[in-house]
C-alpha cells in the first residue's frame, strides 16, 4: 500500500445541494447557555447569567451573520456566500480495474457551486480528462471554499475495501488510497463532505456514493505451459511432431523438386552423393479451455477453493495467451455455465477474467448440467479444470469429457477439510468423506485424467511440471 | 478485517507541497496523530479542570456529590468518545464474538449520548450548590466555554489558530459579559427580598442581549 497509485482520471462530476443544520458545537453552546440562564433565574445568581453570555453571543452572531449575508446576497444572486447552497464535487479514480491487494486511490475535490456556475462555466475538464500531477488544476475556487468553510471529508469504505490511508481528511481535495482484498465488483463506499460556517455553528453535509471498481483475482504465477502431442493445423509457437516451416531442426531427407535451395544440407549431400535438405518442425498453436468449477466454495474467504480456482485460471490464461495460444474459459456453476470461446491476443485476458467474475456459488434449483456446450469446447483442445471436486455432477462432466477424448488436466484446489471433532460419529464421517474424495480422484486418474493438487501459494509450474516437459496425449 | 483498520486524522493541506498542487492532485493524507492526541488531551484536561474548579471546596451534600459524580462520568465518557472516534464500525457485527459485540455496544453508547452537554449542566449544578462566589463562577464560565471549544476542535480536526482568531472579537466580548455578570452579582442589594436579586439577573441578561445586538457580525 505504500506505492503511489499515480494520477487519477475523472469519472464523475456532479453538483449537489448542501443541507445546513446546527452543528453539535452549536447544540452544546445552546445547552450551556440555556442551563446557565435557567439556573441564574432559579438561584437569582447574576454571575450565572454572565456564564450564558459568551455562548449566546456566539449563537447570535452566527445567526445574524448568516441572515445578513443571505439578505445581502439574495438581492444579487439569490445565493448566500456564507453558506453555499450547492457545491460541485469531482471524483477521480486511479484505476477502475484492480487486482486483489493492488493499491489504488480515489480523489475527491469540492468547488464552490457559485464559482463554477458564474465565474468559469466552461472551465470544467471533460469527463475523461486526466488530472496531471503537480499542476494547478481548476480547483482554485475550492481553496477559497475550504478557507471559508473548513471542508472535511470522511470515507466510509464499502464491503471488502481496505483503506490504506486516513479516512478523515481536512481540505478542499482529498485522496483516499485503498485496496480490495478479494475479487469481485466492489463498491468503494461513501464519502461525506462536511462544511462549516464561519462560526462553526452550522454545518452542511453532503454524502455521495463513490463509483465501483472491478477487482480481478490476482493471477497465479505460471511460466511453463502444457502442450498437446497433437496440435491443430494453425500457425503458432509450439513445436509440432510434423514437418513444417518452423525454425527447429527435425531431420534430413532427399531433395525433391520444389524444395528451397537454402534448405540443402551440403555436408549430408556430399556424404550420400545425392542432394539432401533439412526439414524443420512445424510450429502450431493450440486451443486451451480453462474450466472453473464454481459449484462449491469452501475454505476461508480469500483462500477458498473458488478463490484459488479463479487465481489459477487467471494465471493460466496469461501464460497460454503469452504463448500465442487461443484461450477460452468456462465457469461451471449450478445455474448453468458462462463461457467464452477461445480467442487469441492480449485483449481476451480481461474478457476471460470478466467471465470468471460471473462465477457465483449461489444455489439454483433444477439446474441440470450433463454436458458442457460444444461451442465452448473446440475439438482437440486442451482443457485445464480448476475444481475442488466436491460436486458429483461436475465430476461426471469431467468423466464425460474424457470419454469424448478431450485432453484434460484437473488442478485440485481443495484446501479445506471438515472441522475436526472428537465425537466418534464426526471422526467416522470425516474419514468417510476423505475416502470418498480419494475415490473420486482415483477414478479420474484411472480414466487418464491427471489430478494435480495445488495449494494456491506455490506457482502453478510446480504441480504441472510432469506435464510441461513432454507433450500431453489427447485421445487414448 | 475491519478491526485492522486504523484510520487517523489528517490534513491534506499540510500534506501537499503547494496549494495549487494540492488542488490539482490531492496528496495522500498524512497522519496527524500528534495534533489529534493534543486536542483530545486538551479537552480532557479542560473538563477535569472545570470539575476541580467547581468542586472545591468539596461539599458534603448528596446533591453536590451526585452532580460531581455525573460530571466526572460525563467528562470521562466524552474524552473516551473523542479517543475512540476513529475506530470504525465493522461491516458485519452479527457473527462477532461476545466480547467484541460488548465493545461495539460500549462504543455505540459513547457515541450516542450527549456527554459534553451533560457535563456542562452537571458542573453548573455543582456550582450552584456552593454559596454565591461571582468571580469563581465567571472563571468557571470561561473554562466551560474553553472545554466545549476544545471538544469541537478535537472532534472536527479543525485548526485551532484560525478558528480562535475568527471568533476572537466575540470571545473577548463574551469575557466582558462574564465580568459584567460577576459584577452585577457583587452589587449589594438595595433592598432585602427576592426582587432585587432577580433585578440583577435581568440586568445581566439585558446587557448580554444588548451586546449581541450591537456587535457586528
Amino acid at each position: 500500500m505504500s506505492a503511489d497509485p499515480g494520477a487519477s482520471s475523472q469519472v464523475r462530476a456532479e453538483e449537489v445541494a448542501v443541507s445546513w443544520r446546527p452543528s453539535r458545537h452549536a447544540r452544546r453552546l445552546f445547552t450551556l447557555a440555556a442551563a446557565a440562564l435557567l439556573l441564574a433565574v432559579l438561584t437569582r445568581n447574576a454571575a450565572l447569567a454572565g456564564v450564558a453570555g459568551p455562548p449566546l453571543l456566539l449563537l447570535g452572531m452566527a445567526r445574524a451573520g448568516a441572515g445578513g449575508a443571505r439578505a445581502g446576497a439574495g438581492r444579487v444572486s439569490g445565493r448566500s456566500p456564507g453558506r453555499p447552497d450547492r457545491v460541485s464535487v469531482r471524483i477521480g479514480l486511479t484505476a477502475t480495474r484492480v487486482y486483489e491487494g493492488e493499491p489504488a486511490a480515489v480523489d475527491v475535490t469540492v468547488q464552490d457551486g457559485a464559482g463554477q456556475d458564474t465565474a468559469a462555466p466552461a472551465s470544467a475538464p471533460p469527463a475523461s480528462a486526466t488530472v496531471p500531477a503537480g499542476r494547478p488544476g481548476p480547483a482554485e475556487p475550492g481553496m477559497g471554499l475550504d478557507a471559508r468553510h473548513g471542508a472535511r471529508w470522511a470515507l466510509e469504505p464499502g464491503k471488502g475495501i481496505e483503506p490504506g490511508s486516513a479516512t478523515a481528511v481536512n481540505g478542499p481535495a482529498a485522496r483516499f488510497t485503498f485496496a480490495a482484498s478479494r475479487w469481485g465488483k466492489r463498491a468503494l463506499g461513501t464519502v461525506t463532505l462536511t462544511l462549516h460556517d464561519r462560526w462553526r455553528l452550522a454545518e452542511g453535509r453532503v454524502t455521495f456514493t463513490l463509483p465501483s471498481v472491478d477487482c480481478y483475482p490476482s493471477p497465479a504465477v505460471q511460466r511453463t505451459t502444457v502442450v498437446l502431442s497433437k496440435l491443430p493445423n494453425r500457425l503458432g509457437e509450439h513445436r509440432a511432431r510434423v514437418p513444417g516451416d518452423g525454425t527447429e531442426f527435425m531431420g534430413v531427407r532427399e531433395f525433391v523438386p520444389g524444395d528451397r535451395q537454402r534448405a540443402i544440407n551440403w555436408p549430408a549431400s556430399t556424404r550420400r552423393g545425392r542432394l539432401q535438405v533439412n526439414t524443420f518442425a512445424a510450429e502450431r498453436s493450440q486451443d486451451v479451455v480453462l474450466l472453473v468449477d464454481a459449484t462449491s466454495d469452501v475454505g476461508k474467504p480469500g483462500e477458498s477453493a473458488l478463490d484459488l480456482g479463479l487465481r489459477g485460471a487467471a494465471g493460466a490464461a496469461r501464460a497460454y495467451l503469452d504463448a500465442r495460444d487461443r484461450v477460452g474459459v468456462i465457469t461451471y456453476q449450478w445455474g448453468g455455465a458462462h463461457w467464452l470461446a477461445p480467442s487469441l491476443g492480449r485483449r481476451p485476458v480481461y474478457k476471460i477474467i470478466d467471465v470468471l467474475l460471473t462465477a457465483d456459488t449461489g444455489y439454483a434449483r433444477g439446474a441440470v448440467f450433463s454436458r458442457l456446450p460444444r461451442a465452448a469446447l473446440p475439438p482437440g483442445s486442451l482443457v485445464v479444470a480448476f475444481s475442488p471436486l466436491l460436486d458429483g455432477r461436475f465430476v461426471e462432466a469431467l468423466r464425460d469429457m474424457r470419454e469424448r477424448g478431450v485432453a484434460l488436466i484437473v488442478v485440485d484446489v481443495l484446501n479445506a477439510d471438515p472441522p475436526a471433532r472428537r465425537l466418534f460419529a464426526d471422526v467416522a464421517a470425516r474419514r468417510i468423506w476423505r475416502m470418498e474424495q480419494d475415490a473420486i480422484r482415483f477414478s479420474l486418474r484411472e480414466l487418464g485424467v491427471p489430478v494435480l493438487p495445488w495449494d494456491g501459494v506455490t506457482t502453478l509450474d510446480l504441480p504441472l511440471a510432469p506435464y510441461t516437459r513432454r507433450p500431453l496425449m489427447g485421445r487414448r | 478485517m475491519t478491526e485492522d483498520k486504523l484510520p487517523v486524522e489528517a490534513d491534506a493541506s499540510t500534506a501537499a507541497p503547494t496549494a495549487s498542487a494540492s488542488a490539482s492532485r490531492p496528496a495522500p493524507p498524512r497522519a496527524g496523530v500528534a495534533s489529534a492526541i493534543g486536542s483530545r488531551l486538551a479537552a480532557l484536561l479542560l473538563g477535569a479542570a472545570c470539575i476541580a474548579w467547581t468542586a472545591t471546596p468539596v461539599l458534603p451534600g448528596g446533591l453536590a456529590k451526585t452532580a460531581l459524580t455525573v460530571a466526572i462520568i460525563a467528562v470521562t465518557a466524552g474524552a473516551l468518545r473523542l479517543a475512540t472516534a476513529d475506530i470504525p464500525q465493522p461491516e458485519d457485527a452479527y457473527f462477532l464474538p461476545g466480547y467484541l459485540q460488548a465493545w461495539l455496544t460500549f462504543l455505540a453508547l459513547l457515541r450516542t449520548l450527549a456527554w459534553e452537554e451533560t457535563a456542562a449542566v452537571a458542573i453548573l449544578w455543582l456550582e450552584i450548590q456552593h454559596p454565591l462566589r461571582p468571580w469563581h463562577t465567571a472563571a468557571l464560565g470561561a473554562g466551560l466555554l474553553a472545554y466545549l471549544l476544545a471538544t469541537h476542535i478535537a472532534e472536527s480536526g479543525a485548526d485551532a489558530g484560525p478558528l480562535l482568531r475568527r471568533q476572537g472579537r466575540v470571545l473577548a466580548a463574551g469575557a466582558c459579559l462574564l465580568a459584567l455578570g460577576a459584577g452585577f452579582a457583587m452589587i449589594p442589594a438595595s433592598a432585602p427580598g427576592v426582587g432585587s436579586a432577580i433585578l440583577r439577573v435581568l440586568a445581566a441578561a439585558a446587557v448580554i442581549a444588548a451586546a449581541a445586538l450591537v456587535l457586528p457580525g
